[in-house]
């Protein structure tokens, strides 16, 4: 990935340019020290005088009124404000009249910055003071007043706080007056620009000791540059919070939002003194202190999928090549790109009009269909479709271009939405809250309806990550998050009845990603690169889960590697450094995987022996309770040394009748609830009480015994027996109550009991005698 | 002349005399013969100072024209000097931003270097899974 730059041979600004702002993606203003503001048209690389300021106003800064509000276009004519050295704020129509001045300032305005929804507009200035004006330019409040200059300015993605410089200082300060500041010492020199992504809640700044810092809400530094040869003059984030720029004297470098560098260009610019990408984040411009504008976009881009890599050569064509047979193919757009995604087979590429569908078998035909809106801010993929996300919505069309569906939610704002924050599967489409981040909204994707009667998954904590499994039926659509703690949980997405439960797997988790063809999760915890191979086996024996693990050793990795994808046996990460790594994984579990879900349980087993790997064991051994699949379970258990499991399997498979069974089998998965209720429901009364005396929960035992009025006796009798064990008397009101009229007799109560057990014998009998006549 | 001073010519005596062209004069014949010859001579002076002013001006307006050229030619040197020094300068931005560039590439080629090991590792690996599953059948 780099930047291609163009420069023109003579400037056309006579003097310094101070700033410059874009309109629409094709068109640029520009603002210089000899009055002028120039207006670029790309698609004509025609330039031409929007307007000669007064010979009095030297300009400083300019920013465009904010074009979508909350995804609405604005119909409202297009302004921009201008501050100036004299102290003051221009709004200036697109014609280059400016409608109204407002003395803002003593000595300089440094800096204007308009909030997102455009309903307020911040100036800092000379004086150190930092001031909100109106949308009309009316004075709304001193926000802040310190004894040095203000050099910039950025507003929160909420537009609740602002960050703002104070000498080698940042300082984040919320608007509401009473809420606390943050504060800290950021850079060894002054700092002159600072910028804050919307989508990724990120922080730049960069200053007079030459480096830039990337740093997180908290004022956590995430990244520190190595010192540059020039002080670093501007920066600014891209749109979609991927990438960022930097702009030095004859310097501008592009970088990843964790902060290494990925392409440095050394243009004769002088100081790039103010940099601004366009809306869609495909055009850079920078302002140069020789009156040169500086335009740059990215070029050399890649895909990767399987045997295929996609490179974005041109801003409308793109190579793709085949590594198997080192096939070449050019694809041609009629503009410029502006989102590329690629996975399961087909690549989707989002150009500022229209979106290209293409089959991996086949690039010569593409699926094209029209945008409405012109600005996709990110593109999702899952096996049967994908999810475009632009400045107006969501939207998930199939691979044939039909658009599907477009789940909505109130105060939904498209546009910060990042992909940490959506997840897309199969049948389900999961969004994590922006206004209360311990929600999870779910969406079906194919009717974009809400989920469970549109009630939300609620976490305990904000959630920071979110990632559906691929595969397997909807039913069993599960959802890895990981929160603010970092831990990380698994839970069932679609449910009947009662809230799901939310099962922890694991803690210390940064990154994690599921795999394209089977339920296998893989996640960075702890700085080890770890392998959940079957992380619903939480839901079905919670032991066995630290079994299931694969964890390779994160000393191969060096510091924060991030997880990209997890495509077939290949985990492809991004370490802190910018560096591609990838680890492989056995392909066992994807098989067993496969195995078991299509009942071939004769093949598992032949699998894991020839394998002979403990955690595949492990792995079989849950698969096969969830399936219910008795054998292969016994098989597996033993085959891991879990002895006491054999013996409760052996126990179930004992049991006279198939509902026993069943309830002993989600008694086995601590599900002791449904249990219960399943024996109650076929009438097995004695069973469930039987069940609640072997988990000594004798209050509920007697409760039932007493409501169903049979073997209360045995219910005392078994209590009584218990507590002469232990050595201690019967404090419980209920029990010395029924005690009084009840008298206990061992024989008698056994007789009970083996009639209940023959009872129930008899009646699985003819029912199997009956189903085998049905049948 | 003899005769007449030896007459002792009563006009001498008064102080006239006779020239050659008999013309009478005030002045004695020999003044006057050496006043007539200072002033031939004066005249061939103030013609050699003419001729001396003359070629002294040539000469001067030839120094003049050399001393332009000098200075010319000085502030080429000092040109070509501060040029040279300037290249230098910009020879060291040049090399400073090469050396920014390279500065780039070589983490780049760092990057590729990690990655490419990383490869190797995988492949390495499903070598030793492909010689195992063969060896196991």
């Amino acid at each position: 990935m780099r930047l291609k730059t163009s420069l023109l041979k003579e400037p056309k600004h006579k003097e310094l340019l101070s700033c410059v702002g874009w309109t629409t993606a094709d068109e640029l203003y520009s603002c210089s020290e000899d009055h002028q503001i120039l207006k670029w048209n790309l698609l004509t690389s025609e330039t031409s005088l929007v307007v000669k300021l007064p010979e009095d106003i030297y300009p400083i800064d300019l920013q465009w009124f904010p074009k979508t509000i909350g995804g609405k276009k604005q119909t409202q004519a297009e302004i921009f404000v201008l501050t100036s050295t004299d102290g003051k704020f221009h709004l200036t129509s697109k014609m280059g009249r400016i409608e109204k001045s407002v003395e803002a300032h003593k000595g300089a305005v440094l800096a204007g910055r308009w909030n997102y929804d455009g309903t307020a507009l911040i100036t800092a200035g000379e004086d150190g003071q930092i001031k909100i004006w109106s949308k009309s330019g009316m004075l709304r409040s001193t926000l802040a007043n310190q004894g040095s200059p203000v050099y910039s300015v950025a507003w929160g993605p909420d537009s609740d706080r602002i960050l703002y410089t104070s000498g080698r200082q940042l300082v984040i300060k919320p608007l509401q007056p009473s809420a606390k500041v943050t504060q800290w010492k950021a850079h060894d020199g002054i700092i002159l620009k600072v910028d804050w992504n919307s989508v990724n809640d990120l922080i730049l700044s960069g200053g007079e000791d030459c480096k830039y810092k990337v740093w997180d809400s908290f004022g956590r530094l995430l990244y520190s540059s190595s010192s540059h040869d020039y002080p670093v003059t501007s920066l600014s984030w891209a749109p979609d919070g991927e990438v960022f720029a930097v702009g030095s004297f004859n310097t501008l470098r592009l970088c990843d939002k964790i902060g290494w560098s990925y392409a440095l260009e050394k243009p004769n610019t002088g100081s790039v003194l103010s940099l601004a990408w366009s809306a869609d984040g495909t055009q850079l411009a920078g302002a140069c202190s020789n009156g040169h504008v500086i335009f740059a976009h990215v070029v050399e881009q890649h895909w990767e999928w399987k045997n295929f890599v996609i490179t974005l050569t041109k801003r409308r064509t793109m190579q793709v090549r085949n590594m198997m047979n080192d096939a070449m193919d050019v694809l041609e757009f009629r503009d410029r790109v502006i989102k590329t995604s690629l996975a399961y087979g087909h690549l989707v590429v989002a150009t500022s009009l229209q979106c290209y569908v293409y089959n991996s078998r086949n690039w010569n035909t593409p699926l094209i269909f029209d945008l409405k809106e012109g600005t996709v801010s990110f593109i999702l993929q899952a096996e049967k479709h994908f999810l475009l996300v632009d400045g107006a919505g969501l939207y998930t069309f199939s691979y044939e271009g039909r658009l599907i569906s477009s789940p909505k939610f109130p105060g939904m704002r498209a546009d910060i939405l990042n992909y940490q924050c959506v997840s897309l599967s199969n049948d389900t489409i999961a969004i994590r809250d922006k206004s209360d981040e311990k929600v999870i909204l779910l969406f079906d994707a194919l009717t974009g309806k809400p989920l469970s009667d549109g009630k939300p998954l609620t976490h305990k904590m904000e959630v920071v990550e979110i990632a559906l499994d691929q595969c397997g039926p909807s039913t069993e659509r599960r959802i890895a998050l990981i929160d603010k703690n970092h831990d990380l949980y698994l839970t069932s997405v679609r449910h009947l009845g009662r809230e799901p439960k939310i099962c922890k797997i694991g803690s210390m988790v940064h990154s994690i990603a599921w795999n394209d063809a089977a339920n296998i999760l893989c996640g960075i915890q702890d700085n080890q690169f770890t392998v959940w191979y079957y992380p619903s086996v939480v839901f079905i024996d919670k032991e066995l889960l630290p079994k299931t693990l694969y964890i390779k050793d994160g000393s191969e990795f060096s510091r924060a590697p991030h997880i990209l994808n997890y495509v077939g046996t290949k985990v492809t990460l991004r370490q802190g450094d910018g560096s591609l790594v990838y680890s492989s994984v056995l392909p066992y579990p994807g098989l067993l995987h496969e195995y078991c879900t299509s009942a071939r349980w004769e093949d598992a087993l032949r699998l894991c022996r020839f394998a002979k790997n403990q955690a595949l064991w492990a792995c079989l051994a849950g698969m096969a309770m969830a399936y219910r699949e008795l054998t292969a379970a016994e098989m597996a258990y033993a085959a891991i040394g879990e002895l006491p499991r054999v013996q409760y399997i052996n126990f179930i498979k004992d049991q006279p009748s198939k509902d026993s069974c069943l309830a002993h089998m989600l008694l086995f998965s601590g599900q002791v609830q449904e249990a219960e209720a399943t024996l109650l429901q076929t009438g097995l009364i004695y069973q469930a009480i039987q069940m609640n005396m072997d988990l000594f929960s004798w209050e509920r035992a007697l409760e039932l015994a007493v409501k169903h009025k049979t073997h209360v006796d045995t219910v005392l009798a078994y209590r009584l027996k218990f507590l002469q064990k232990f050595g201690r008397k019967e404090k419980n009101k209920r029990f010395l109550q029924y005690a009084e009229g009840v008298e206990v007799d061992w024989e008698k109560i056994q007789a009970k009991i083996e009639m209940e057990l023959s009872k129930e014998r008899e009646k699985a009998a003819n029912a199997s005698v009956r189903s085998s006549v049905a049948i | 002349m003899g005769p007449v001073a030896m007459a002792k010519d009563p006009l001498a005596e008064a102080g006239c005399y006779f020239d050659e062209l008999n013309k009478l004069q005030v002045l004695e014949p020999d003044v006057s013969q050496k006043t007539s010859e200072l002033k031939e001579e004066c005249k061939e002076f103030v013609d050699k100072i003419g001729q001396f002013q003359k070629i002294v001006g040539g000469l001067i307006e030839l120094v003049d024209e050399l001393a332009k050229e000098a200075e010319t030619e000085k502030m080429k040197a000092i040109g070509a000097r501060n040029l040279l020094k300037s290249v230098a300068k910009q020879r060291e931005a040049q090399q400073q931003q090469l050396q920014a560039l390279i500065a780039e590439k070589k983490m780049q080629l760092e990057r590729y270097r990690i990655e490419y090991e990383a490869l190797s590792r995988v492949e390495s690996e499903q070598n030793e899974f492909i010689n195992q599953f063969i060896l196991q059948k």
